[in-house]
């Protein structure tokens, strides 16, 4: 039976998802972490805007004495780096939700003690607390999670220090697995650059000379001058051979002095 | 089961890439069907009289062109009294593609060589329909391709000495086919010169 | 008289032919009439619909441009449909897409409006009055509740304005997805591949937007305006054009005519255009 006639309705379905391109990329090194992304937006084969942002910033209030110290910090050491990558409005609406997450637990983490309790607090401490950035993943899984059955369409990167001020990153699937990792791309020029991190940052392949290929090249930490050339590399390459990703590069880079940003342009072709 | 993408079926990679007199081409040994390895010893270089062509893509179709190439490389040879040129093979290897454009061979070859006369190193790839991509720095194929041409583009200078664009090569296809569940098990690299040819094997992951 | 009120106000039989069904997959209502219950009433297609919406930033304001036409598939349904709506005093929004869903927007955004200006009277606290950023931010909160619900509104929208308390232009999109971006030029539709490269050469950054006169951005949107004309089939020569200024405010004309055309390229057009025969 022809399907215009009626006894049979078409099914044409909505799609709620679409895919916006661009790159994503976590390296974490000794005491500082990077986040980087690529900040185009783009559809089919149209590009909508050359600069959005797919990293924010989750930073505790910067202080005045922050800025003094160097005036282009833009988040504490306490911040955690939150970067998606895929569908953009989930992206956005994971985004938010993780931060109205945030703000609560730090709220309910700072709020005092009622009064005739203080006793509860034994050594008086003032201490401000943070979200440790291991609680912060286990509180993306949990969003991701609860959209098990209409996911979230994104590739999630985390990146900002731990409980011992290491560098760290987490990555997460669509649906909340997740990792912590020493680097990780995602997005549309992730199997481009995730071997050369392999390689260049794992040390992936790389043998001692002179050894017969026998002894590994011991991994070692990365400095973050060398991590930055490795971003910069990266990115200049897959803009090179993928076309959702090019117009700029923002890398953010968090150490123990707080966040800080780098914007450089990339081909816009 | 039913319908499957005949391309990356058997799996594999080749990357060729052009340096300062020579020119390299690399393969890994895998040949598998889907998930499951079937042969560690499978090289996807074949090499005609000083051409080097590399195959990736479905096997049997890879195995046909080889040998239908080689047949016409010995006519060549045989009409012409003399070598083929790496450019030339290319043509010939692109009409012999494009003469099945509606059902064709689900290989993309990899050319590489040096131009008798000039000297100059020759790379070029193809579609699986025969379009020429006669690039001037590198050329990649195969099931890993996304992540070969991270890695070279990220790797690769021009006009490396032999012994520099030996290491290039190697580490642009071990890192990439290590990122690729159907390539890897054992890789050859070709280094081609003006006087030597030297084919080494490298070690590699065996998972 | 046709007395199923489903043919009620639409094109007749004896005027226009019978309407094709097969065209854009309409489904037939008639039919569902019988078929009874749980049939999906969510907007699964636009029926009437608005082409492009463009727009771009300039030193102190915005220019923002749409025509106005509602189209029923190919038929030039509605041609007095304006689609650039004031909200509150700095603020316009361009809608493309479906027509029925934009006039539902247009109810909530005069509620919007409506609510904010009792808070704003002389009885009441001065609440904040409404800022192009806050109806955006509205707007795409409610099309990415509505996408997630499977039953979008199916538009596009482009709000423009100047923020009252700082001056800064403001541009920004979001579509029936919940996708939203910001960027110097903006356009929805046909537009994006027609207009943009336009708009993109006069400023293809904010920088650059911040050094555009109102006279070159109006020239860039007129002239996408007519090129639009030129190719977009679902356009009218007849349109509306805005310019939010932080120094004058709101100049809003609803009847511009694309002017100064030249169809003299169009004898030379035959089968794709790329032949010479």
């Amino acid at each position: 039976m022809s399907p215009q006639h009626g006894s049979q309705p078409i099914q044409h379905q909505f799609n709620p998802y679409s895919d916006n391109g661009g790159t994503l990329l976590g390296i974490a090194g000794e005491d500082f972490a990077i986040l980087a992304s690529d900040t185009r937006q783009s559809v089919d084969y149209s590009i909508n805007t050359r600069l959005s942002h797919k990293i924010k910033v989750i930073s505790p209030p910067v202080t005045k004495e922050m800025k003094l110290e160097s005036t282009d910090i833009v988040g504490t050491k306490n911040s955690v780096l939150f970067g998606t990558n895929g569908f953009s409005a989930d992206g956005d609406a994971l985004t938010k939700a993780f931060e109205e997450n945030w703000k609560w637990y730090v709220h309910d983490q700072n709020s005092n003690v009622e009064t005739g309790f203080e006793f509860l607090n034994e050594n008086n401490e003032e201490k401000e607390s943070f979200m440790s950035m291991q609680s912060a993943a286990r509180n993306v899984q949990h969003l991701l999670y609860g959209k098990r059955f209409f996911p979230y369409y994104v590739h999630t990167i985390l990146a900002g220090l731990d409980e011992e001020g290491k560098g760290c990153v987490y990555s997460f699937d669509p649906v909340g697995s997740y990792e912590r990792e020493q680097c990780r791309v995602g997005g549309a020029g992730a199997s481009l650059i995730m071997p050369f991190l392999d390689n260049q940052v794992n040390f992936k392949n790389q043998y001692i000379p002179g050894t017969n290929s026998t002894e590994r090249r011991k991994i070692e930490y990365l400095s973050l001058d060398e991590c930055l050339k490795l971003v910069k590399d990266a990115f200049t390459s897959v803009t090179e051979r993928h076309i959702t990703v090019g117009d700029g590069l923002e890398i953010f880079i968090i150490d123990k002095n707080g966040v800080r940003s780098e914007y450089h342009a990339l081909k816009k072709d | 089961m039913s319908q499957q993408d005949p391309s990356t079926i058997n799996g594999g990679i080749v990357v060729a890439m052009t340096g300062k007199d020579c020119v390299a081409i690399a393969c890994d040994l895998r040949l598998g069907s889907q998930s499951l390895g079937v042969a560690n010893n499978f090289e996807k270089i074949h090499q005609y009289g000083k051409v080097f062509i590399g195959f990736t893509g479905l096997a049997t179709d890879a195995l046909t062109l080889s040998a239908d190439l080689k047949y016409k490389h010995n006519l060549y040879k045989l009409k012409e009294n003399r070598g083929i040129q790496p450019e030339v093979f290319a043509n010939l290897i692109s009409s012999t593609l494009y003469e099945k454009r509606f059902g064709p061979y689900f290989s993309t070859p990899v050319v590489a060589g040096l131009s008798e006369k000039t000297g100059e190193p020759y790379v070029a790839g193809f579609d699986c329909i025969g379009c020429i991509d006669a690039a001037r720095d590198f050329i990649v194929a195969g099931t890993a391709s996304d992540q070969l041409f991270g890695m070279c583009e990220a790797l690769y200078e021009p006009n490396l000495e032999s012994e520099d664009l030996f290491e290039t090569i190697s580490q642009a296809l071990l890192n990439a086919a290590d990122r690729d569940a159907i390539s890897g098990w054992g890789a050859a690299v070709y280094m081609i010169t003006k006087d030597k040819v030297t084919k080494t094997y490298l070690k590699t992951r065996q998972d | 008289m046709n007395h199923d009120p489903y043919s009620w106000g639409r094109p007749s039989d004896a005027m226009y032919g019978q309407y094709n069904n097969a065209i854009a997959n309409a489904p037939n209502t008639l039919e569902h009439h019988s078929s009874g219950s749980n049939f999906n009433e969510n907007t699964t297609r636009p029926i009437v619909t608005g082409t492009s919406v463009i727009a771009i930033k300039y030193k102190t304001g915005v220019v923002i441009a749409a025509d106005n036409l509602a189209s029923y598939g190919s038929l030039l349904r509605f041609q007095g449909i304006e689609r650039l709506h004031k909200v509150g005093k700095t603020t316009v929004v361009g809608i493309s897409g479906d027509v029925s869903d934009m006039q539902h927007l247009l109810t909530i955004l005069d509620q919007l409006e409506m609510e904010n200006n009792y808070d704003n009277d002389e009885y009441s606290d001065n609440v904040d009055e409404l800022q192009p950023s806050y109806i955006f931010e509205y707007l795409a909160n409610l099309m990415y509740h509505r996408r997630s619900k499977m039953n979008p509104l199916w538009n596009a929208l482009i709000v423009s304005g100047v923020d009252s308390k700082t001056g800064k232009p403001f541009l920004e999109y979001v579509n029936l997805l919940g996708v939203k971006y910001a960027s110097p030029s903006i356009a929805t539709g046909f537009g994006s591949h027609l207009a943009i490269p336009l708009l993109r050469k006069l400023a293809d950054s904010e920088e650059e937007a911040a050094e555009l006169t109102l006279e070159q951005a109006k020239k860039g949107i007129k002239d996408s305006m007519k090129v639009l004309f030129y190719r977009d089939t679902r356009s009218s020569k007849n349109y509306s054009l805005a310019v939010i200024d932080k120094d004058t405010g709101i100049a809003y004309d609803n009847n511009v005519d694309v002017e100064d055309m030249s169809w003299k390229f169009a004898k030379d057009i035959t089968g794709y255009g790329t032949q010479r025969v």
